[in-house]
């Protein structure tokens, strides 16, 4: 059986607990959605950019082809070679490059210094890449290119320095990369936050919500200054639990007005016949009659004390403490053991150690002393009561058994209900009040009441 | 003993001051909460019988006002209302016991010599050794003997002679040991603390000549030592 109460809360369950918490995840969600836009947004952006860049590179290229085409058939190959040298060295078109081959591809004349090996159709767009000087070392550059064929076997090429478009992409790219991972980070790092002011302020709560429960309505909950749902709803909680400390407390101070507008009027008719008595000589009549108005009396004052006490729990208005129900239940069964052994009935019990709830001591002992003083009642001489209590330290569970008569199935809930006393029942002594308080009782500590049957016999189970 | 009540209801309060006035006290009495506190306060009462709902200053008030002036002496409330958290309210005012109406004058008795006799014997709680004829009783070592023989019980029920030796010649009643032995406050509706008793007198008067546990008719029990 478990019993281990868990109290404290390690600062990895704290941790934890963030991670747990609903502005953590939808702050997750909201970070993935963000980065996943601001990838769709920069990958339109480079798409936007490229489709500019590359094609006005394009048209450039295109336009020098077709410009060339056209000179190559009006200039001399000397001229034209020429012409070409001189584009290639003019430096207001930076990174333009040309590229004249004989028909064994030696260069002829142009800035690239060898044709590109690539099994492409003439006319169409081809990449690759060239040593270009930079300072003094080189750098590998992307060029973009054109091939086209000239008279005789000779063979042009015509492109573009394209690094620099690259390099941009690639900036781009990191920067698309980074607002990514940072719109994450920012994402979780804001949930992570507003994770931990839930937290505390979830906590803050759910600490006077118990205190509230044991019975202490004099809690508020606390209120911040700002006007989130969390303080509005802090705010309707409190005046609901002032409506309910008005009611409870009017409850209250009528049952203590009942009580004492009755106790009152009892004290004095039990002073009245208790001073008489005392006049009179043992054995007279009045005295047996005064006697009797004492029994009467007495009999009050415990159907009264019961009604008070189911009241009580009723409201709940009574006092929380934390009980040591293993302990109770163990004095109970050792205070009810030899009476039952009196009529020779056996009290046999098992008692699991560790278990506590939160409630009034007194409440519970009387709930149990009626759970055995009825079991006692209604079992046959010789025959025997099983009291257990199992289950969890938190959760424990109270079983009281006997072997007597039982109650049929169809009257179980009705016995719950104040004064029922079954036609069987009548021959015994009591007030018909037992089973009403226990059940009074259970309520109030949030425990079940169940009747079951013990085949032969009652089964009543407090789970709290 | 000189003893003070402090209570309105009329016939409550007389017949009160009759029954302790004929078992030998010296009984003053007040009305109100007021004349109740003044009276307590000025004269040298042993003992006070407070109500717990007076007019002009509330029983449990008067209480705390007394302890707060530093006043000891022992004061049994008496109360008209609900019971269960009440008793626990009245004993932190700085009540020393607590009786729910309607009550029984041998109940209110039994209560107040108990309290009398724990006023001027304070140091029995710390006695280690309880004597009553040649019953005696070590709380340290929880051995228990008669005329030098020893007598076996259970721990409940060592619990209980205690109690019981504690208040030896005393009448004590069956709340005041299901109170004093069980810490339970409630209304056994079966003989529970009479089939207690008997197995405790099974043990210690058995087997000897004169009985050292007596029954007092409709009030209780006394441990003592009959002349």
């Amino acid at each position: 059986m478990d019993l281990a109460p868990r109290r404290s809360v390690s600062p990895d369950q704290r941790f934890l607990g963030v991670l747990d918490t609903s502005p953590f995840r939808i702050a997750i969600v909201y970070s993935i959605v963000f980065a996943c836009g601001a990838a769709v947004l920069l990958g339109a952006v480079d798409f936007a950019v490229s489709q500019v860049v590359d094609g006005s590179t394009d048209n450039l290229i295109e336009a020098e082809v077709q410009g060339l085409r056209e000179q190559v058939l009006v200039l001399s190959r000397g001229d034209f070679i020429e012409l070409i040298e001189q584009r290639s060295q003019d430096q207001d078109v930076r990174g333009a490059v040309y590229l004249m081959v004989d028909p064994q591809l030696r260069p002829v004349a142009g800035n690239v210094p060898a044709w590109p090996k690539i099994a492409a159709n003439e006319g169409k767009w081809i990449q690759f890449k060239v040593q270009v000087p930079f300072g003094d070392e080189t750098r590998e550059h992307e060029m973009r290119a054109q091939r086209f064929p000239l008279p005789g076997g000779y063979r042009m090429l015509v492109g573009h320095d394209v690094q620099e478009r690259q390099d941009v992409k690639n900036l781009m790219m990191r920067g698309l990369i980074a607002a990514v991972v940072l719109t994450l980070l920012m994402g979780l790092g804001g949930g992570f936050w507003m994770g931990r002011r839930i937290l505390a302020q979830a906590g803050a709560i759910s600490a006077v919500a118990t205190q509230i429960m044991r019975g202490d309505l004099s809690q508020r909950l606390p209120v911040r200054q700002a006007d989130d749902e969390i303080n509005t709803l802090a705010r309707e909680i409190n005046s609901m639990l002032d409506k309910i400390e008005q009611l409870t407390l009017g409850m209250r101070t009528v049952l203590d007005s009942a009580a004492h507008d009755l106790r009152t009027p009892l004290n004095r008719l039990q002073a009245t016949a208790e001073g008489a008595i005392n006049q009179l000589l043992p054995g007279s009549v009045e005295r047996r009659v005064l006697e009797r108005v004492t029994t009467e009396v007495e009999h009050m004052r415990s159907t009264l004390d019961a009604l008070l006490r189911i009241a009580l729990a009723e409201t709940g208005t009574v006092a929380r403490e934390p009980v040591d129900l293993s302990e109770l239940v163990g004095s109970m069964v050792e205070l009810y053991a030899p009476v039952g052994e009196e009529r020779g009935i056996l009290l046999e019990s098992a008692v699991a150690a560790g278990a506590r709830v939160q409630g009034s001591r007194q409440l519970l002992a009387q709930a149990l002393a009626n759970l055995l003083d009825n079991a006692i009642k209604f079992t046959p001489d010789g025959g025997h009561i099983r009291v257990l209590l199992r289950g969890t330290a938190t959760e424990p569970e109270v079983v009281v058994e006997d072997n007597g008569p039982g109650i049929p199935a169809d009257k179980r809930e009705i016995v719950l209900g104040r004064r029922v006393r079954l036609d069987e029942a009548r021959k015994f002594p009591g007030s018909g009040l037992g089973l009403s308080l226990v059940a009074a009782v259970t309520k109030l500590h949030g425990a079940r009441l169940v009747l079951d049957d013990a085949a032969p016999g009652l089964r009543v189970s407090l789970k709290f | 003993m000189h003893i003070l009540i402090v209570e309105d209801d009329q016939v409550a309060r007389d017949y009160l001051a009759k029954a302790l006035r004929d078992v030998g006290h010296t009984v003053d009495v007040a009305t109100n909460g007021l004349d109740g506190l003044q009276m307590a306060s000025s004269m040298s009462v042993d003992l006070a019988i407070v109500d717990r709902m007076l007019p002009k200053l509330d029983g449990l008030a008067l209480v705390q006002s007394l302890r707060a002036t530093g006043r000891k002496m022992p004061v049994l409330i008496l109360s008209a209302l609900g019971d269960v958290d009440d008793r626990i309210t009245g004993l932190r005012a700085g009540g020393d016991d607590y009786l729910t109406k309607p009550y029984h004058m041998s109940e209110l008795l039994a209560r107040i010599d108990a309290l009398a006799r724990r006023g001027d014997s304070g140091n029995a709680e710390s006695n280690t050794k309880l004597k009553l004829a040649d019953l005696e009783l070590d709380r340290m070592t929880r051995r228990v003997t008669r005329n030098g023989k020893k007598i076996e019980l259970t721990a409940r029920e060592f619990q209980l002679l205690e109690f019981m030796m504690r208040h030896s010649g005393q009448v004590v009643t069956r709340t005041m040991l299901l109170e004093g032995v069980w810490d339970y406050h409630f209304d056994p509706q079966t003989n529970v603390i009479d089939v207690h008793i008997s197995r405790l007198r099974q043990a210690i008067d058995k087997d000897f000549d004169k009985p050292l546990l007596h029954t007092v008719r409709g009030a209780g029990y006394s441990l003592r030592e009959d002349e």
